[in-house]
């Protein structure tokens, strides 16, 4: 029963991306063959961005690209990741001084990466250096936001009974605090990595020779209105699948294992 | 180890009313105390205080001639929710307070062993926290509470949540531990018959604010029956003090409305 009903949901899934396809086209087709709204190079269309699609990927270019920047956002979510724990530990030990940098970081969460670019150039030059430091710099804040807020949601239960059966801090951390904060860090770094995502996308639109945003910069500059879009694709899917295969993953089977997911 | 409240106040912040006034009361070495007393009497403060969740506003609190400055091991505490982690098995969850008090392996697993059958949860020892019921819960909080062996055990209505046929089986088990290890034994109830049937010595505490009315020695014999006619009248007896305060505090409310 709930098979069929999984494969019927993914039909329907199916079937709307197939019509969606079929609008753009038609779009595509009314917009510059019949009503002569947009100048036929002017416009992306499926079968153009599929002729890309292929174009890149026999010259190699686009699984270079892919890979490429892949290691960037990995990179600098790593190191997001290691300084924004520390800083959100920090955080939640020194509520006074938290409370004092929270707004800013909340200001910093809410700036587009792209305001980073002007300094990284300045400061690292036209190197990858500079493309790490938006990377960090955009997903940076939601690492401390996300380590602040989950230890403020450890339910105070827990605590009181691990002290009462004589837990000192370094076993209440380890045993009790940690593993409590878990899902809710797993969720704040999924975020963090959409983030990291989008401003290796800006970073790479300004400063980069090779990647994905450079291949979107470069069809811009070819005036090839299909390899932008095509470009496009592959940064949503790409966003999507590691969501998806990654993050969602881990996050449903730390819930499931804790009840807190059927 | 005996515990000694000496003139113990408590305030809460923000509120004028003292939640506890002027307690003094010694436990001795060993003995099995309930409390009782109407809800918001202060008696979860007590034992809170005792535990070294929390400081008293004025007067000490000391166990075994040492103030208590916080909480510890040597004073474990049964509270009313299970509070189980839901990531750890049942059997981690009881193995856990061991391994904080750095006990060795062998000895976790020997004790865990012995109390999870005690509780008739050893068939259950794998399972997650999420998958069993609240009674069962509950259980796995009582078995963690008594593999600890600690000489001061604290409980907090530990049992008002369960059915009563895992309530009269668990206060069964909870004497015949308490009279084979000599633990000290401070429990809170609402259920007078609880108390008649645990204690040694029965704390009647009175609301707004708390203090102790009256504290009921209860010599009966043990295993004790709650159809013995000693039983029945020493239950009256109480229930009549109670009684009034429960209606105070319904008289109090209704007349602040």
């Amino acid at each position: 029963m709930k098979k069929t009903n999984t494969i019927r949901n993914r039909i329907w899934v199916l079937l709307f991306y197939v019509v969606l396809i079929g609008f753009w086209q038609l779009i595509y087709y009314l917009g510059a063959n019949v009503f002569g709204w947009w100048k036929p190079y002017a416009f992306p269309n499926p079968q153009g961005v599929a002729y890309s699609f292929v174009g890149l990927m026999e010259e190699g270019k686009l699984v270079i690209a892919i890979l490429y920047s892949f290691k960037r956002c990995l990179m600098g979510f790593a190191i997001s990741v290691v300084i924004g724990v520390i800083l959100g530990m920090f955080i939640s030990f020194f509520p006074k001084a938290g409370n004092a940098v929270k707004p800013l970081i909340s200001g910093i969460q809410s700036l587009p990466s792209v305001c980073w670019v002007p300094f990284a150039i300045l400061w690292f030059g036209l190197k990858e250096s500079s493309i790490l430091f938006v990377v960090v710099m955009g997903s940076i804040c939601s690492v401390i936001v996300a380590i602040d807020s989950s230890f403020k949601s450890v339910p105070p239960m827990y605590i009181k009974v691990a002290r009462t059966l004589g837990a000192d801090n370094v076993s209440l951390y380890r045993y009790v605090l940690l593993p409590a904060i878990l899902p809710m860090v797993v969720s704040g770094l999924r975020q963090a990595w959409s983030f990291a995502w989008r401003a290796l996308m800006s970073a790479e639109v300004m400063a980069a020779t090779i990647g994905l945003g450079f291949s979107l910069q470069s069809g811009r500059d070819m005036a090839d209105i299909n390899q932008v879009g095509m470009v496009m694709i592959v940064i949503i899917l790409l966003g999507i699948a590691v969501d998806k295969f990654v993050f969602s993953t881990i996050e449903n089977k730390l819930l499931r294992k804790r009840g807190m997911l059927v | 180890m005996s515990i000694i409240l000496s003139n113990v106040s408590k305030t809460f912040d923000g509120t004028k009313r003292e939640t506890l006034s002027d307690i003094s009361l010694n436990i001795e070495d060993g003995e099995f105390i309930c409390v009782v007393g109407p809800s918001g009497c202060g008696k979860s403060t007590m034992l809170n205080l005792i535990a070294g969740l929390d400081r008293p506003t004025s007067g000490t609190i000391s166990v075994d001639g040492r103030e208590v400055t916080g909480p510890g091991a040597d004073r474990v505490v049964m509270f009313q929710e299970a509070a189980l982690y839901p990531w750890l098995t049942v059997i981690q969850n009881v193995r856990l307070g061991m391994k904080f008090i750095g006990i060795s392996n062998d000895e976790q697993e020997r004790r865990a062993m012995h109390y999870l059958k005690m509780v008739h949860l050893w068939d259950f020892k794998d399972y997650s926290v999420h998958e069993i019921s609240g009674g069962m819960k509950q259980r796995t909080s009582l078995a963690r509470s008594l593999c600890m062996e600690s000489d001061i055990l604290l409980m907090d209505e530990p049992f008002s949540a369960l059915d009563k046929q895992t309530t009269n089986k668990l206060r069964e088990e909870l004497t015949s531990i308490w009279s084979e290890t000599g633990k000290t034994i401070f429990f809170i109830t609402h259920s007078i018959e609880e108390a008649v049937y645990l204690a040694d010595k029965i704390i009647v505490l009175s609301d707004n604010p708390g203090t102790i009315k009256k504290v009921v020695e209860n010599d009966l014999p043990r295993p004790r029956h709650i159809e013995d006619a000693d039983f029945i009248s020493l239950r009256k007896n109480l229930l009549s003090y109670v009684r009034k305060e429960v209606d105070k505090v319904e008289k109090d409310e209704y007349d602040t409305k």
